[in-house]
């Protein structure tokens, strides 16, 4: 079952504020700042369809994630699971949807229970969301096991007990407990050694062919986007700077900081090709960002609208589905981007 | 910036004599379950102007080796057993503690991962930056504060008069980082360690960073030890390259000589199972198997398909470390060498 447009999962304008400062001064004043870690974005996952989303720290992914697996409380917007409004919707529509909706972690460290044995790790949800009986959850949990690439008798074993890429399939053996629908991976291989990160991307994209997983990728690292993902989304400060097939992304990116995202990546080769461009400043503090044009070069003067973050999205080529934000005020004089940044120094070349 | 240009910098680059020579460095462990052999007998040498880059997964012992060249393993439980570190002509495993404090910060500095925990909270950058000036060079008042504000420009630091009066906790991570880089270089070190110093940093601030060293190096001429798990920095930073697994060196090589002819399996996978960005494969290549224990090693050759009789003595016989080729030197187990040629390779394949 899907939404009319075919979508598993659709976010639509999903917003999370987090209440900063103020203080005591700030409570008799009434006045009230907002962090604003996600700010209105939109995305839509076809089932069986790999969704990354990418950006550096602090650009609001992984409080994305973290509303789709209902950990946190939208501020604003609606989630759609298989075309049902997931948010307003009865215990029953949320205990479906959180059991349809799993997660991998990124630190296979801290996400398991040292005190308790993969057999237990694995079977919890078993024994929360469903009626099998002890012995169906026995057999079902070496079943996983042995899906993920490890023995039946390790369900005895502490989690210490394994070395990380192990654990990181503990971890994804959990979240396939349930037969999900949507597995949301938190940057499921960056806590990995390199030689073991390979073995869990194959393994993940294996489970996806067989079970016809659909995942959500949150991921910094540009190129294991690019291995595992359909479509693709960049997030800056809070917000979808671009969107397309993955392809597309890659082969013609429109905005500056999806350009300096792919320019900064590293090169596999002493002799690479690749055009080095290093983008200036920094990213600034989503509590109060700068004008939206501050990094646009062809923007001569921001204009005090500019400031409101008003973004607009417009679509690059025809028809392909990829979207790139621009500053709502001066887009159609100077084509500015959205892209605030702090001591970028390149205004005006 | 394209090839050709990068290429022919890298020709232009001038390295100089061996400043750094390490011969046979053994830093042991001691625990319950045994001992721990972090670091096993490893050889390289450093060039000035020159960047090796030690490559390795965590627990490989990259590392416990640069913490032995400062001579700062904690200790117990670590111990150096034995082995020479000659910076300059001098020893520094057989120098006194005294004469160790002078080098360490001066001739030999360090660049740590985590800028956080590096800096310490409660002093302002001025007086981090200063601490090893005033130590090593005998700076005081108005020297002190034009050399500090001179170290904060030379790692790009906007309005250095005003940001030295800031505490860590005022700084972005790229600031951080780029803080602990002018404390490294204050006081004209000669050998520079860099210990994973991107991998806390955003991919596009690490770009930053990583070419803010290069031109360290350029105007100072200082020799880089760049300690990493990233095959991309290794592309981007590093002349040499040793590859470390299970506290020995595997291979080691010219940066060109180490991509385009990789000998080692090791070596070969970590290049070959990490994803391009121009390009879309089906499937990765992975290396089944998991580091070993370094208590508890398997023998050097039971991951070797060739080998179909492993023994006693693939276990206990150090590996040999053949030259293949000018300075491209690879480690084979020694009692198979012979007859089936297998690298050195010990794997946990359970």
């Amino acid at each position: 079952m899907t939404s009319e447009n075919g979508a598993l999962l659709e976010l639509r304008n999903l917003k999370k504020y987090f209440p900063v400062g103020g203080g005591l001064l700030g409570g008799l004043t009434g006045k009230k700042e907002y962090l604003k870690a996600v700010d209105g974005i939109n995305l839509t996952i076809e089932p069986g369809t790999t969704y990354g989303l990418v950006g550096e720290s602090g650009c609001g992914k992984s409080t994305t994630a973290k509303m789709v697996l209902m950990l946190e409380n939208p501020t604003e917007g609606e989630i759609f699971f298989e075309g049902q409004d997931a948010i307003n919707s009865s215990s029953a529509a949320k205990k479906y949807y959180k059991s349809n909706v799993q997660a991998v972690f990124q630190d296979p460290w801290a996400s398991l229970n040292p005190r308790m044995r993969v057999q237990g790790i694995i079977s919890e949800p078993l024994e929360v969301n469903t009626k099998m009986t002890k012995l169906q959850i026995k057999n079902k949990v070496s079943e996983i096991l042995e899906e993920v690439g490890l023995q039946s008798y390790q369900a005895n074993l502490y989690p210490h007990e394994f070395s990380g890429g192990q654990r990181q399939r503990i971890g994804v053996a959990r979240s396939l407990a349930l037969n999900p629908k949507l597995i949301v991976l938190d940057e499921p291989v960056s806590a990995l050694d390199v030689s073991i990160r390979a073995q869990i991307m194959n393994l993940l994209m294996d489970l996806q062919k067989e079970h016809g997983l659909t995942y959500l990728l949150i991921a910094h690292h540009l190129a294991t986007v690019r291995y595992m993902c359909d479509k693709m989304g960049v997030m800056y400060l809070g917000k979808m700077v671009e969107q397309a097939v993955t392809d597309d992304l890659f082969d013609t990116p429109a905005h500056p900081y999806t350009q300096a995202l792919i320019g900064a990546a590293l090169p596999y080769h002493p002799d690479d090709t690749k055009e080095d461009s290093i983008l200036e400043g920094e990213v600034p503090s989503p509590i109060n960002p700068p004008s939206c044009c501050s990094y646009a070069p062809l923007c001569p003067e921001p204009d005090p609208a500019c400031d409101a973050n008003e973004i607009t999205y417009r679509e690059v080529g025809s028809g392909r589905n990829h979207w790139t934000a621009h500053c709502a005020h001066c887009m159609d004089t100077y084509g500015c981007y959205y892209f605030p940044r702090v001591n970028p120094n390149v205004r005006g070349i | 910036m394209s090839t050709k240009t990068s290429s022919e910098e890298t020709t232009k680059k001038s390295i100089g004599d061996v400043i750094l020579e390490v011969n046979n460095l053994q830093t042991y462990f001691v625990s319950k379950w045994g001992v721990v052999k972090a670091v096993d007998d490893i050889s390289f040498n450093l060039r000035s102007g020159e960047t090796l880059g030690i490559v390795g997964e965590s627990g490989s012992g990259k590392s416990v080796t640069v913490t032995s060249l400062m001579r700062l393993v904690p200790s117990p439980p670590g111990h150096i057993v034995g082995g020479e570190v000659f910076l300059e002509g001098t020893d520094l495993l057989q120098v006194n503690d005294r004469a160790m404090e002078k080098v360490r910060g001066d001739k030999m500095a360090m660049i740590l991962q985590d800028p956080m925990t590096a800096l310490n909270p409660v002093f302002d950058i001025e007086d981090q930056v200063g601490e090893a000036l005033g130590i090593h060079e005998g700076l005081r008042g108005k020297t002190l504060k034009s050399t500090v504000i001179d170290m904060l420009k030379k790692v790009r630091i906007p309005a250095p008069e005003t940001r030295m009066k800031d505490y860590p906790h005022q700084l972005s991570g790229g600031m951080r980082q780029r803080v602990v880089g002018a404390i490294g270089i204050s006081c004209n070190p000669v050998v520079l360690i860099a210990d994973e110093p991107t991998t806390s940093l955003d991919a596009t601030i690490q770009a930053q960073y990583l070419n803010l060293l290069n031109d360290l190096q350029e105007e100072t001429g200082v020799g880089i030890i760049f300690i990493t798990h990233d095959f991309g920095v290794v592309a981007k930073m590093c002349d040499r390259v040793a590859v470390m697994y299970a506290g020995k060196i595997v291979e080691t090589g010219t940066v060109r000589e180490i991509f385009n002819n990789p000998l080692h399996p090791y070596t070969e996978a970590l290049i070959k199972s990490v994803p391009k960005l121009d390009e879309n494969v089906d499937r990765l290549y992975a290396i089944p198997g998991n580091p070993p224990n370094l208590s508890n090693r398997p023998s050097g050759c039971n991951f070797q398909p060739k080998c179909s009789t492993p023994n006693e003595a693939c276990i206990t016989e150090e590996p040999i470390l053949v030259e293949e080729s000018e300075g491209h030197i690879v480690a084979y187990c020694a009692p198979c060498y012979e007859e089936h040629k297998c690298a050195w390779f010990p794997r946990d394949i359970n």
